[in-house]
């Protein structure tokens, strides 16, 4: 599976929008927003396909202005204690 | 508390993402870098993919790359990737990767015709020295009958080593970049308008700039990272504006306070408006402008880089192509000095009326446009790509949008920048720094320069003469001496030609197929290029190998070989110095040139070129040495197959060129532990903005701004018209075609469509178009279409909705599908001074397949 996190920046009068719209997007977690209008996502896939159409979806959301990616890292075993 | 592996990578990126935000999250500790635990090896590295040279930290388990991160000190990306960043602990991983070197046979011999089988190294390398020997003493073809197709994907080295071989070793100057499809317009701009390349600026200006324009450039999908540094300067300072101008409406649009879309070629009548604006409402900082601009007017009947034969040719007097005398019709570069005055005239036909007239652009658009450049309270930073580059008149637009900057004197100061952006890692760096073109040698020198050539000649330690004088086949003209018969061995690598190169119905595949020419592709994977070859050799990639990229603000950054190639698969530097013991001087160079170094008879070009005492210079032990720091015990291929730090003796010997030139590195090892420094770098500093005082260690003190790549100290603004474009729509081909990429492909797709899912994120390129052209040829979204122009034809689906939004008149269609090559399309008209193409103006028609 793929694990990534991204920074979403929206119009700040449109934080409440994209939240929503985000929230229609399976695997996608919003863990923190910023007042200027950041947000900070995990989104979560088991395939690449649906993870690049997640972050295209993302680009879609009226609000959204930017989506940058920060970390992502495949794991075979998810469920396996470290 | 127990953890699962989701939750703790799912914890690293969060905090990952949130320490790059500045914010903070409850519960979540903030890390600035990944420690390498849970078995992951963390290193620093560069993204593979585009110019603006993205700091990534690589992930190795298990002696695989497993993860990414956006490299949170890494100056130009402040810890953020764009989506593409994703695949890149995947490219290298796709299930078609080449292994093994492939020829073409039949009965057990090499046949042209045959089917590709497995060979070892050494029969690949046999076949290659007996077809390079036949092609230098073929009468027809000779040593440029010798061609190499490289790119700005090349390491620094393999670049440097790559044209010490052809321009040393065979004495071809037929060696070319595929830069040259994509920022050769830049370089010739440079060089016309200052006598020294590249940006004057840095990314640094995206946080001072209080006005940003968008010159045929979608930085929002192709320079996504740059992009989001704009993002934030306009959404946090609210004066704050951005113009966008394009032939269509694309996702940059989105941001834009003023949208400018214009007809195909007008840029260049918008650019003389605005320098008029200027000079009618006096805002001509004439302080700045007599002491730093000199003007002059250049020839104008220079032609579209055509065939001779071509009746746009024929007629043109400037193209410098041999006329009927056999002597050279003029020069395109050719220009002479006018005084301000008859500048001001010259432009005064450019009004308002005119700019729309030609352009089609709102009047008050235009109008706000040139208020910013001309206001002198306003910082203003262009950026350009393709849409100036990939022009018939490439090199004029970049002189013209210099012209601007420059009468207001807007330029080498933070936020006041024109800064030509490039689309591969290392356009800058090794295409252009290197200097990998048919015309040039390392740090700006030229082989038309007898000085240059005899600098470059004592720095290789090489009898005077061995460089030859004359440029070699560019690009273009490549494919066309290939067609025509006058090139006999020819190997690419690190790009895709047969995809992205112009008209490949026309000049490109006749090209390749042609039973006079030996083609040799190196690559990773079966790209269109490698399964239209003769031999394809199987090449290591990105972290499989050391390497340094140079990316568009002059930063040069490098990394260590983090993983193993697959199966037989090696660098491109391997190849080109194991290659090089194939030859004995006696073999590739005249009597009357060895006779003036006797001392190097019966040495091989792997002797003189790399064992020459410069290059092997540092010994194996150095490789841990170096990079201590980073790891115990590190070591790379190259040097364990060679015996010596390969890399550092290539970059010290190459890094001589520019040292006291203004193209200063730092040393060798201090790259391996900075992310990047901009060059030129003297006494350890690296240079933010050129050409002015207290920035520039080249400008001394009480000089204030200095163009100091021309002797007089001055740069250049230059008169140049309006003129059309080599093909525009007329009754029967009735669109405008423009080609270009989406965000999800970089290029051609090699890497980024190796992953099978990725069909489902963008699978296969389409048309877009206006609904209402739509409408007019009975079209429906999703219907198949057939789209042809004058040299052929192809099938694809068309889309009237989504991210671009071309006007009436104006279809896009992105380059990246191997099914669907448009470039079956274009034509191969360029720049007659750049040689660059122009892949965004053709005449093309659409009906219903």
């Amino acid at each position: 599976m793929n694990i990534s996190s991204a920074i979403i920046h929206a119009l700040p009068g449109d934080v409440a929008v994209v939240q929503a719209g985000l929230a229609t997007l399976a695997g996608v977690e919003v863990h923190a927003i910023s007042p200027d209008g950041k947000l900070i996502v995990t989104i979560e896939t088991d395939d690449d396909g649906s993870n690049v159409a997640t972050y295209e979806r993302i680009g879609q959301l009226d609000g959204v202005m930017s989506t940058a990616m920060v970390y992502h890292q495949t794991e075979s075993e998810p469920d396996k204690e470290i | 508390m127990k953890l699962t592996r989701r939750e703790f990578i799912k914890t690293n990126a969060i905090a990952a993402a949130a320490t790059t935000a500045g914010m903070s999250i409850p519960g979540v500790a903030l890390a600035a870098a990944p420690q390498s635990q849970d078995g992951v090896r963390w290193d620093k590295g560069v993204c593979r993919y585009c110019g603006t040279g993205c700091g990534v930290l690589v992930g190795v388990k298990d002696g695989r790359v497993v993860a990414t991160q956006g490299d949170p000190d890494a100056p130009v990306n402040k810890g953020l990737n764009c989506v593409k960043g994703y695949f890149l602990s995947k490219i290298m991983y796709g299930k078609d990767r080449l292994t093994r070197p492939l020829l073409r046979m039949k009965d057990g011999k090499f046949d042209k015709n045959g089917e590709f089988a497995p060979i070892s190294w050494d029969a690949a390398f046999d076949i290659m020295a007996e077809k390079v020997k036949a092609t230098l003493k073929e009468p027809t073809q000779g040593p440029y009958g010798v061609a190499m197709f490289g790119s700005g994907q090349w390491t620094v080295w393999e670049g440097y080593a790559a044209a010490k071989l052809m321009k040393a070793g065979f004495r071809s100057n037929s060696i070319d970049p595929n830069a040259r499809h994509c920022m050769a317009s830049a370089v010739a701009g440079f060089m016309r308008t200052f006598g020294i390349d590249e940006p004057m600026g840095c990314y640094d200006d995206a946080e001072h700039a209080d006005v940003f324009a968008l010159w045929g450039s979608n930085m929002a999908e192709m320079h996504p990272i740059l992009w989001s540094r704009i993002t934030n300067r306009r959404l946090t300072a609210n004066h704050v504006r951005i113009h966008v101008l394009s032939t269509f409406t694309h996702r940059s649009c989105e941001l834009a306070d003023n949208e400018l879309i214009f007809k195909p070629q007008s840029d260049l009548a918008i650019l003389n408006y605005i320098c008029n604006y200027i000079i009618q409402n006096k805002a001509v900082n004439q302080d700045f402008v007599k002491k730093n601009v000199g003007f002059f007017k250049g020839v104008t009947d220079i032609g579209y880089g055509l065939r001779p034969n071509h009746p746009l040719e024929q007629v043109a007097n400037n193209n410098g192509y041999p006329g009927a005398d056999g002597k050279p019709k003029g020069d395109p570069n050719k220009h002479a000095p006018i005084t301000f005055d008859e500048f001001a005239k010259f432009v005064s036909e450019y009004t308002l009326d005119k700019a729309h007239e030609i352009s089609g652009v709102p009047k008050d658009k235009l109008e706000a446009l040139a208020k910013a450049y001309a206001d002198p309270k306003v910082k203003v930073t262009s950026y350009w790509t393709m849409g100036f580059n990939q022009h018939t008149r490439g090199t004029w637009v970049n002189n013209m949008i210099y012209n601007v900057h420059l009468l207001v004197g807007k330029i080498s100061e933070p936020g006041n920048s024109p800064f030509s952006l490039t689309g591969q890692p290392s356009a800058c760096g090794t295409a252009r720094e290197v200097g990998t073109f048919a015309h040039r040698l390392p740090a700006d020198l030229v082989v038309m320069n007898p000085k240059h050539r005899e600098f470059a000649e004592k720095a290789w330690k090489l009898p005077a003469g061995t460089i030859p004088p004359t440029p070699g086949y560019h690009a273009v003209l490549q494919s066309r001496m290939l067609k025509d018969g006058k090139i006999g061995f020819y190997w690419t690598s690190t790009t895709n030609n047969m995809q992205a190169g112009p008209n490949i119905n026309g000049e490109i595949y006749p090209g390749w197929r042609n039973p006079k020419a030996f083609v040799v592709v190196s690559d990773v994977y079966p790209t269109v290029s490698a399964m239209s070859a003769d031999l394809i050799l199987p090449c290591a990639m990105w972290m499989e190998k050391e390497g340094m990229f140079g990316n568009a603000e002059r930063r040069g950054q490098m990394w260590r070989q983090q993983v193993k190639a697959p199966g037989e698969s090696r660098s491109d530097l391997w190849q080109y110095m194991e290659f090089s013991k194939r030859f004995k001087v006696e073999d590739v160079w005249p009597a009357d040139l060895l006779a003036k170094a006797p001392e190097l008879k019966g040495k091989t070009l792997y002797d003189v070129l790399y064992a020459n005492g410069q290059v092997n210079k540092f010994p194996k032990e150095e490789l841990a040495k170096v990079n201590a720091h980073a790891w115990a015990g590190y070591t790379n291929d190259e040097s364990e197959a060679f015996g010596f730090y390969v890399q550092k003796g290539l970059f010290e010997e190459y890094a001589g060129f520019g040292r006291g030139h203004a193209h200063d590195l730092a040393d060798f090892d201090t790259y391996h532990k900075v992310r990047g420094l901009r060059w030129p770098v003297v006494d350890g500093k690296e240079t933010l903005w050129r050409f002015r005082e207290g920035y520039d260690p080249y400008v001394k003190k009480g000089e204030g701004v200095k163009f100091y790549g021309y002797p007089d100290g001055k740069a250049k603004i230059f008169a140049l018209p309006y003129q059309p474009a080599a093909e525009s729509p007329d009754k029967e081909f009735d669109l405008w075609l423009c080609t270009g990429r989406v965000l999800e492909h970089w290029h051609t797709g090699s890497m980024t469509r190796r992953a099978p899912e990725l069909y489902k994120a963008f699978p296969d390129a389409v048309v877009w178009m206006h609904p209402k052209d739509a409408e007019k040829r009975g079209l429906k979204r999703n219907d198949v279409v057939k789209v042809s122009t004058r040299r052929g034809d192809i099938e694809l689906r068309v889309d009237t909705k989504g991210r671009n939004k071309p006007p009436e008149g104006l279809i896009f269609i992105p380059f990246f599908d191997e099914h669907r090559l448009v470039n079956k399309l274009t034509l191969d008209a360029t720049c007659p001074i750049s040689k660059e193409t122009d892949f965004k103006k053709c005449a093309a028609k659409v009906v219903k397949a």
